[in-house]
């Protein structure tokens, strides 16, 4: 494997969560004018579907070595069937993946690897309980005569980190170390093995500005260094700051790519986006703002700060962020789920506290998790007695089951929960009737008043998502506050009043939707500078 | 589809009757096998015999089947049956009424399934660790309260050992009844479906409302009351506490026959029908041997190869169509 020569530019500290200062070198391979024959990496017509869906309809992809190329589309546009194909995660229909200029006759992760591709997923595989360096050599720990040599572990380790400039103690145990300063022993261990192609799945998701700053330091000392960086992010700012190139995604196909320094955030924006969006939003009744549900101060460190939010009868606001933002808190607050949270939930004047489960419950409260395997549903038991779960005549001591049935039977038809056999545990069921069956289930009871939906039309198909954004219009035309918690632009336009936006953990915006665009809550989203 | 539920379908039979057929027919061969080897085995008074032997096993495999629906797990029944057993025999030798011991010995069982439900709930250490200290604990409390030495229990508890209602023993019929009280439960009320709601899935049963907690106290508490029914059952079998009765020997049995009976260790499925059915495939596996006259370590040997086997089939089946 080659070991890098060390670098003798001293890596400090200097200003936190600034992405943009960067010395970037003149690479002799990043001039237009000198580019090299063959560049490190490139796609050519790269053709995937699943089913009848079409995820990719014929990529082009380069990458150059000693740059950073950013990849950007919507959820959905195709990345990460992209980064899969070329990490050999999935065999794509057609297409030709060329490696420093010689075709990639094998598929499959051991060829990618063995050509010099490696990938930081957003999930880590590292071994928490072991050392940094052992982290950094696993799989190849040096051994001496069928021994392990620690010497050699602490003295490798310590020369990968110091080659580049990462200021880790190679000793200390993995899961000691904060979340930033793992996804860069991980990125370390992959370049060393060999990655001269580096894909970085969202590196910096859910890490606070200063890891940010450590990790862009690093990306950019590998690139100097040679590699060829494909850096996956939805930070408009960060992506601008950091990469040489920018190749934009959507619907499976490549709708932008260029220099980043001859294109702008508005560019990078509108090609995400597109420039037909379509808003079927059916028009809202007017009513009068009756607050129902008060969030105030909602904080957890690291998480989320200050953040409140009011809901009056009948509305829905949504509250919106990226994959991995302060928005996916609101569940686990709001259900009773996890403690640790400080800020207080008033519901009609009466002041809930959510870890008190069945109290929230009687005030009329319900929240619907995004998980409905996971922490929603019962998966074992029977359709009929997850939706009746919450249904105070089918909780008496002894069980009634003509009772729940015929419960179970409106629920089903007001939710459109449909099956193929009369009551199926509700694990057989297909992605979308789970879902309707997760709503049922907690929403289905006379007396709810205010209700959070976690990203209600996760996994489902279309059809499927528009019956459930019209069972959700319903509940709020009865009177329901809706509390709305997605990352999904296109469902916020859709459902919501108003929105919140949140970013890095602070609500960065509030607005009516009548003042908001498609293209103005993406850019709000992705923070691009306005 | 995967095949079990194809069959299903084709025979038109209830999935509760089905579900257990393999294992049923297993017991049917080992039974056709045994008569056809040893004149006494299906003879009245051998079956009989069996019956009342694995009643007191029987008592706490249901038992722990509604724990085990609810992704519980107690090693440590057995021993709480040695301890029950030593008390209420020493209760008994120094002259207490024999309703007063026999309560003794329910609410001492029902202290223990306390401990243990507490150490789970509000300590969150997993059942097994919990229950396998609380476990080696009991079997040496067993041998302190009996001082070592074989404590008889007189002739207060002769009835209830040997006593027959219309032919059929008192342990028995006490066995049918927990039996009938465990499916029933499991099957009825609330505190079943809750059971089976927390084991399948314990976040989505307490933010359902569910007392989770509580419910899983009172879980290992009723279980501590049927170890503290089965010693004194087994008390009145034998006549006499002495040191080796029941314990961890026993209870390995117990969670046996609940595995071979298709109960899932994870919780959020179980089956009476079937710990019955595990329950009398040890027992008869145990007459079995005995009968034939084999070394009776063997028994520990098909004991394991029996279960070993059942795991194996259940996890065949669960992995389905994937």
């Amino acid at each position: 494997m080659a070991e890098r020569p060390p670098v003798g530019l001293a890596m400090t500290a200097t200003g936190p969560g600034e992405p943009t200062a960067r010395p970037r070198p003149a690479h002799p391979d990043a001039t237009s004018s000198g580019r090299p024959a063959t560049p490190a990496l490139r796609m050519l017509g790269i053709v995937k579907s699943y089913g009848g869906a079409t995820a990719l309809a014929g990529v082009d992809f380069v990458a150059r070595a000693g740059r950073v190329h950013a990849l950007l589309g919507m959820n959905g546009a195709g990345k990460s069937t992209l980064v899969q194909i070329l990490s050999g995660a999935v065999a794509a229909d057609a297409g030709v993946i060329e490696v420093g200029g010689s075709r990639l006759t094998h598929q499959g992760p051991r060829a990618a690897r063995a050509a010099g591709i490696a990938t930081v997923y957003q999930r880590r595989s590292l071994v928490p309980a072991l050392s940094v360096a052992e982290n950094l050599l696993l799989g190849r720990l040096p051994r001496a005569r069928g021994i392990v040599a620690w010497r050699e572990i602490r003295e490798q380790g310590a020369t990968m980190l110091t080659d580049l400039g990462l200021d880790l103690d190679p000793q200390m145990p993995v899961r000691a170390l904060g979340p930033g300063s793992q996804t860069l022993v991980e990125i370390a261990r992959e370049s060393h093995r060999g990655g001269r192609i580096l894909i970085l799945d969202e590196p910096t998701a859910s890490l606070g500005g200063h890891d940010a700053a450590l990790i862009h330091r690093l990306v950019r000392q590998l690139a100097a260094n040679g590699t060829s960086v494909v850096y996956i992010s939805h930070h408009l700012d960060e992506v601008i700051g950091l990469s040489d190139d920018v190749t934009v995604l959507r619907d499976g196909r490549v709708v932008l790519t260029a220099e980043t320094a001859s294109t702008s955030a508005a560019d990078i924006v509108s090609a995400m986006v597109g420039t037909t969006v379509v808003n079927d939003r059916p028009p809202r009744p007017e009513r009068p703002h009756v607050p129902v549900l008060r969030i105030d101060g909602l904080s957890r460190p690291g998480r989320i700060a200050d953040l409140s939010v009011t809901v009056g009868a009948g509305e829905i606001v949504a509250v919106i962020g990226q994959a991995g933002d302060g928005h996916e808190e609101l569940f686990p607050f709001l259900s009773g789920m996890r403690r640790g949270y400080d800020g207080t939930v008033t519901l009609r004047d009466e002041r809930i506290r959510p870890h008190q489960v069945t109290r929230s419950l009687r005030s009329g409260l319900r929240c619907v998790t995004g998980d409905r395997l996971g922490t929603g549903l019962v998966p074992q038991l029977s359709v009929d007695e997850n939706v009746t779960a919450l249904h105070p005549t089918a909780r008496r001591p002894l069980m009634r089951w003509g009772h729940l049935r015929s419960l179970a039977g409106e629920a089903r038809s007001r939710f459109g929960v449909t099956t193929l056999q009369p009551n199926p545990p509700v694990s057989a069921l297909s992605g979308g009737n789970q879902q309707k069956a997760l709503l049922a289930k907690w929403l289905s009871g006379s007396s709810v008043s205010a209700c959070l939906l976690e990203d209600p039309t996760g996994g489902v198909d279309i059809q499927a998502k528009a019956e459930i954004h019209t069972i959700i219009e319903d509940l709020a035309d009865s009177g329901i506050a809706v509390l709305l918690a997605s990352s999904d632009t296109d469902e916020v336009m859709r459902l919501a009043d108003r929105v919140v936006v949140v970013r890095d953990g602070r609500a960065i915006a509030e607005r009516s939707v009548d003042d908001l665009t498609h293209d103005a809550l993406t850019h709000l989203l992705l923070g691009g500078s306005q | 589809m995967n095949s079990i539920s194809l069959n299903r379908a084709t025979l038109g039979l209830p999935p509760a009757l089905t579900r257990h057929a393999g294992l049923a027919a297993v017991l049917v061969l080992i039974c056709l096998y045994l008569s056809v080897r040893s004149e006494v085995f299906a003879t009245t008074p051998n079956l009989v015999n069996v019956l009342r032997q694995v009643a007191v096993m029987a008592v706490l495999a249901a038992g722990l089947t509604v724990l085990m629906a609810a992704g519980g797990l107690d090693f440590s029944l057995g021993s709480q049956v040695a301890v029950v057993v030593a008390v209420v025999a020493r209760l008994l030798e120094s002259g207490t009424h024999v309703v007063i011991a026999s309560i003794c010995g329910v609410l001492l069982g029902a202290t223990f399934g306390l401990v243990n439900g507490l150490v789970v709930t509000v300590f969150k250490v997993a059942p097994f660790v919990t229950t396998l200290a609380t476990a080696t604990v009991l079997d040496g409390a067993a041998l302190i309260a009996m001082k070592g030495q074989s404590v008889s229990a007189g002739g207060a508890l002769t009835d209830l050992g040997t006593g027959e209602l219309l032919g059929i023993p008192y342990l028995l019929l006490i066995a049918v009844l927990v039996i009938g009280g465990a499916a029933a439960t499991l099957r009825w009320t609330r505190f079943g479906r809750d059971a089976l709601a927390i084991g399948g899935n314990a976040v989505a049963a307490r933010l359902g409302g569910i007392p989770v907690l509580r419910h899983t106290v009172m879980l290992y508490v009723a279980n501590g009351m049927l170890a503290g029914l089965a010693g004194i059952m087994l008390l009145s079998r034998l006549g006499a506490a002495s040191p080796g009765t029941a314990g961890l020997h026993l209870e390995l049995t117990v969670v046996a026959a609940v595995v071979i009976g298709g109960t899932a260790l994870h919780g959020g499925n179980a089956t009476v029908a079937g710990t019955v059915l595990g329950v009398l495939l040890l027992g008869i596996v145990a007459n079995g041997i005995n009968l034939l006259q084999i070394d009776s370590f063997y028994q520990s040997v098909a004991v394991g190869v029996v279960l070993l086997v059942a795991a194996v089939v259940n996890q065949l089946r669960h992995r389905g169509p994937h």
